[in-house]
């Protein structure tokens, strides 16, 4: 769905992206991570067809944001870390603005208004005027300015920002089920843990490159990531799970991080087999943190 | 119905403000019929109407572009499907809608006098004319919105303040000028009211000549809108609108005859040359406003040199300023010119025209330059004092000391020999582009450096 290749954009006395490539494939939920000014606000408005490249390409659909910016616009909803509302009209009325401007026409826009309404939890306020909402429904409301034109592809700077907890749940919820309608989502954000829920996709920007130089899976359904704690430490841990084939990750002398199957007869062979060659095993269990886990490696990994 | 246009009538036309300016504008005409001055109800209307929709509709046309920045919506409607001529049309005519209502109160009443006391001709002439000087003040006041906002300025309220004076001092000039040749008019701005107009050879009614170039111009404005809004959606333009705009000014501004005996500051030997002159003198002015508003991106001129380097030429003229293309334009008319003029056996004439293209090159490549160095951003109001030391303080001095012969440094001298004065400028020009062509590739090699 999204196609970045050798991607350099430049500010007059910086290089902010250097080479980029990287794709996303339809229906997933990429998080965009790494330290603040490292380069995912740049990115993210050159995949919006905001910023023209320098060189390289960016095709969002098989469409060339140099060639075709705004059909590339009409098939993408995006929501910047910054973003203001018309706070004179009512929901009702922002929506439907949202929804004409995006091509969509007036006998199909009441229904769409309706819809995006009903996914951010607005239904009950679309005669509220923008100005009087809360920071969370505003926050809502931008979200459903950018989804109200069911795009295909839906990019967030930051959308957790400012959000309590319930609010923080309440995203992580509708960007699942803005997946599952089929659109694909990039979430830029430095709040790992914000992006654990949904993510299943991760890409590092640092110095303006893509640590690793691909996006990386962080989460797979079929061979979950599974941490590893020994009472005791063991030098030959490491040596031990990589003779019996397993992709660790990460490991220190009291501690593994490792992809594994999810076959609950093959786990408890493994942990059979740990005790039997003298593991104390302390716990073994799926790790809730692989986002995290995986950023500090590479992060790591990258340093000299 | 354009949904940019829709929502700008959401917010501006509630029935409580259309109640408000109804009732405020006919209590102002009938306070004006009974009152005993001299204010009379149709004066009263002329000085409403430009007061609503000339002062009034050019802040309200700026901020139809300006308040999105300001209010942080700008990047959501860039991201709409809206083509831009819906986008601009949507703005400047949704964001002035109430002005216009009560504009066409005012018409009325201006109308309606003038068709009872001068005929009906009269009355639509009175029509267009206002209609395209509120036009002229709106779509100028945009048009400089759009331009800061491709400049990337700050918008505060000054800044808004002087996008609206944009609108409206365009719209005070149409108004000078169609007053030239209204009989009416010219009593208020003294000037003798023109009957005809030569131009090209021919003679025009005066005022079906100014309302026609009023027209055209409004046109040239709103296509201005057009293009600026592309550019800010991302969509590229190409050079070819603006190389139009360039041959209109040439042809417009060089039929006027009426300049022809009177222009004797150059050795001029007959009309072809001075129509030359005036073509080449517009495309100069051109480039010098356009260099001062359109943004330097270093960028841009980055990424212009590697594809000339690499011989993508059809790349690089897609891409051109409209400073660039003047300039260009410029440069073939001035060397016509000379062609012309050294034909004629006018080489002082010849050398001149010679400098001053020179300094031209060397103005507009002080541009760019003070655009590249460090520090703050305040490139273009470094150049304009940089200009303004060359061409007024530095001759000042040297004229105060004595120094006659090193004029030839700031302006172009028709001096013996002839060749000093264009070698001279040309020698100046020379070292600002290496200058400039230095300054942008060292530019791009600490910009590779600082990932």
């Amino acid at each position: 769905m999204i196609e970045v290749r050798d991607l350099v954009y430049e500010y007059p006395n910086k290089r902010a992206l250097d080479g980029v490539s990287l794709s996303v494939a339809p229906q997933t939920i990429t998080a965009l991570v790494g330290p603040n000014g490292a380069g995912k606000t740049t990115l993210l408005r050159c995949l919006a067809a905001l910023e023209p490249p320098y060189s390289g390409t960016v095709l969002i659909d098989g469409l060339d944001t140099r060639e075709a910016p705004r059909q590339i616009h009409a098939r993408l909803g995006y929501l910047p870390d910054f973003y203001g509302l018309y706070d004179e009209l009512t929901v009702r009325r922002v929506l439907t603005y949202a929804a004409w401007s995006h091509g969509l026409a007036p006998a199909l826009a009441s229904g769409a208004v309706e819809k995006a309404a009903d996914r951010v939890g607005l239904v009950d306020r679309l005669e509220t005027k923008a100005g009087e909402l809360s920071r969370g429904l505003r926050q809502r409301l931008a979200i459903g300015q950018a989804i109200v034109h069911e795009p295909k592809v839906v990019l967030l700077d930051e959308p957790a920002a400012g959000l309590d907890p319930q609010a923080r749940r309440d995203l992580s919820a509708l960007l699942l089920q803005l997946r599952d309608a089929g659109m694909t989502l990039v979430v830029s954000s430095h709040i790992l843990a914000e992006l654990e829920d949904y993510c299943s996709v991760m890409i590092i920007v640092d110095d303006g490159r893509v640590v690793g130089g691909k996006p990386i899976k962080v989460r797979d359904d079929e061979r979950p990531r599974y941490f590893l704690e020994l009472a005791t430490a063991r030098s030959d841990l490491s040596g031990f799970l990589g003779a019996a084939g397993i992709d660790v990750i990460e490991t220190g002398d009291h501690h593994a991080l490792f992809t594994f199957t999810r076959n609950p007869s093959a786990r408890a062979k493994l942990i059979r087999d740990l005790v039997k060659a003298g593991f104390d095993v302390a716990s073994f269990a799926e790790s809730t943190r692989a986002l995290e886990d995986t950023y500090f490696a590479k992060v790591r990994d990258k340093a000299p | 119905m354009n949904p940019e246009f829709r929502r700008n009538v959401w917010l501006e036309l509630s029935t409580r403000r259309i109640m408000t300016m109804t009732i405020v504008l006919l209590l102002a005409f009938f306070a004006a019929a009974v009152s005993r001055s001299d204010w009379l109800p149709p004066s009263v209307a002329i000085t409403l109407y430009y007061f609503i929709v000339v002062f009034w509709g050019a802040r309200n046309a700026a901020l139809s572009v300006v308040g999105e920045i300001r209010d942080r919506t700008w990047d959501f409607q860039r991201l709409s499907a809206l083509g831009a001529a819906e986008m601009t049309w949507g703005k400047l005519f949704g964001s002035t809608i109430y002005n216009w209502y009560g504009g066409a109160i005012c018409l009325v009443v201006i109308v309606a006098y003038r068709v009872v006391h001068a005929g009906p001709e009269a009355g639509l002439i009175s029509l267009v004319f206002y209609i395209v000087a509120g036009l002229i003040a709106q779509s100028a006041a945009l048009l400089a919105s759009l331009i800061a906002a491709m400049r990337r300025q700050r918008h505060t309220q000054l800044e808004v303040f002087a996008y609206q004076m944009t609108g409206l001092l365009t719209a005070l000039l149409a108004i000078w000028v169609w007053n030239a040749a209204d009989p009416a008019g010219s009593l208020i701005t003294r000037i003798h009211a023109a009957e005809i107009i030569p131009w090209w050879g021919q003679s025009f009614d005066a005022r079906a000549f100014l309302l026609v170039s009023l027209a055209l111009f409004a046109g040239w404005l709103l296509l201005g809108c057009y293009r600026a809004m592309r550019l800010e959606l991302k969509m590229p333009n190409g050079p070819f609108v603006w190389l139009a705009f360039l041959v209109f000014m040439g042809v417009y501004v060089a039929g006027f005859d009426a300049w022809l005996p009177k222009n004797g500051s150059i050795n001029v030997r007959d009309a072809v040359a001075l129509r030359l002159a005036l073509a080449g003198t517009t495309f100069a002015i051109l480039t010098y406003v356009m260099v001062l508003l359109e943004p330097k991106d270093r960028v841009l001129y980055r990424w212009m040199g590697a594809e000339f380097l690499k011989g993508r030429l059809g790349r690089v003229a897609y891409v051109m300023q409209g400073w660039m293309m003047s300039c260009k334009a410029a440069f073939i008319v001035g060397i016509c010119l000379i062609a012309w003029l050294l034909h004629e056996d006018a080489a002082p004439a010849a050398a001149v025209i010679g400098a001053a293209l020179g300094f031209l090159l060397r103005d507009v490549a002080i541009f760019v330059l003070l655009q590249t160095l460090p520090g703050p951003r305040r490139g273009d109001f470094a150049a304009v004092v940089t200009l303004f030391a060359l061409y007024v303080l530095a001759p000042a001095i040297a004229d105060g000391l004595g120094l006659t012969q090193a004029l030839v440094l700031f302006y172009p001298q028709p001096w013996i020999p002839a060749w000093q004065s264009p070698a001279t400028a040309w020698a100046e020009a020379l070292i600002v582009v290496v200058l400039v062509v230095s300054r942008l590739a060292s530019g791009a090699r600490r910009a590779a450096a600082a990932v």
